[in-house]
């Protein structure tokens, strides 16, 4: 079996986090992860930019934070082009919403609400259509304690069953704010098993899961939209050749 | 009292880690957040079913053992470790062993601990 590609796509560096990209970066290749995204939050001074070092992708990466459905779709607009991995900070109901309807971002971060645990059956439903990853947080249940624990197990189980349903890719993020919050992949999908997620489910959504997104927003790809291929002019004539030569 | 026969003894998996920490912890420190952490994710009957235990901690680096049904519970418990004494800490499963000497052959000896 080919050993899986493990990625991050959630983790904050310095003005947003504790720590600058290539602390994070070096811990990440400690623990064996391909690449991850720094996605700070919006309204951070922080400008997004992406780098490789030892073998390590880090993408660049926003966290769009906004309390206005219309003023988030313009966020998204305005970062769409210049990022490799866009996130919304979820959490508010209109918010949720907003992101799982616009085909343009690639995650919805941690959409629990105070209310309940921010996913339906008409929000999945879109995200599924719109291919809007739902994020598992795992900071929320190896950083938290108590009650809040509990909650936010029950909820993330309920996130799970429904992503199931409506095959919504689900993805596995440390939300990290300091390299102390960042877990080695294989403790990731052991933390995954806690709320229901199987084994298989986990490894996608910390490998495939990621590397698709990553995939289709890059720039050199030739990644037009879902379905669409360049298949390039060279082959265009290799194809004529060939169908020269069978007459 | 008679030592049991193999066949009937516990089962268990030697998992090899090491700490990542920014100050020294001593095992009793390490222990004693260990199984607060272990505790309260899942509770008295499941540490009962892991049966963790340290076997060895020095230098950063040493083994737990679980019960080998359970390794997956216990890596993820002992991910929730954050913090010793007040000071951030991570726990970083190097690998999982049938046995003592294979846990520390495989993945102990000669592995320089991540230093940050």
């Amino acid at each position: 079996m080919v050993k899986p590609k493990f990625y991050d796509l959630n983790v904050h560096s310095i003005p947003d986090g504790k720590n600058t990209s290539s602390e994070i970066a070096a811990l990440a290749k400690h623990f064996g992860y391909s690449g991850i995204a720094i996605t700070n939050h919006s309204n951070t001074e922080s400008k997004p930019s992406g780098f490789e070092a030892n073998n390590l992708e880090v993408f660049s990466g926003i966290e769009l934070v906004s309390n206005n459905p219309s003023k988030l779709h313009g966020l998204i607009g305005k970062y769409r082009n210049n990022v490799d991995i866009l996130i919304v900070h979820g959490g508010d109901e209109d918010i949720n919403r907003a992101a799982v309807e616009n085909r343009n971002v690639d995650i919805l971060a941690h959409p629990i609400t105070p209310k309940d645990s921010g996913l339906n059956h008409v929000l999945a439903k879109s995200a599924s259509e719109n291919n809007v990853a739902i994020e598992f947080n795992l900071d929320a249940i190896f950083k938290g304690s108590g009650g809040r624990r509990v909650i936010t197990l029950s909820h993330f189980r309920k996130n799970v069953e429904i992503a199931r349903k409506f095959d919504v890719p689900m993805i596995l993020t440390s939300n990290a704010v300091s390299y102390f919050d960042l877990r080695a992949p294989r403790e990731m999908i052991a933390l995954a098993g806690l709320f229901g997620m199987d084994k298989d489910e986990a490894v996608a959504a910390i490998s495939t899961v990621p590397a698709k997104i990553i995939e289709r927003n890059r720039q050199d790809s030739g990644f037009i939209r879902e379905g669409v291929e360049v298949i390039g002019i060279d082959n265009i004539d290799n194809e004529t050749e060939k169908a020269g030569e069978s007459n | 009292m008679k030592i049991l026969p193999p066949t009937l003894r516990d089962k268990k998996r030697y998992l090899a880690f090491e700490l990542i920490c920014e100050h020294d912890v001593t095992r009793e420190e390490l222990l004693r957040e260990m199984f607060s952490c272990v505790g309260s994710l899942i509770g008295d009957v499941g540490s009962s079913e892991c049966g963790i235990r340290i076997l060895t901690f020095e230098d950063s680096k040493g083994i737990i053992r679980c019960a080998h049904t359970k390794t997956e519970q216990t890596r993820a418990a002992i991910a929730t470790v954050t913090h010793i004494g007040g000071k951030r800490v991570i726990v970083h499963i190097l690998g999982i062993s049938g046995t003592v000497a294979g846990a520390t052959e495989k993945y102990l000896e000669g592995i320089e601990v991540f230093t940050l």
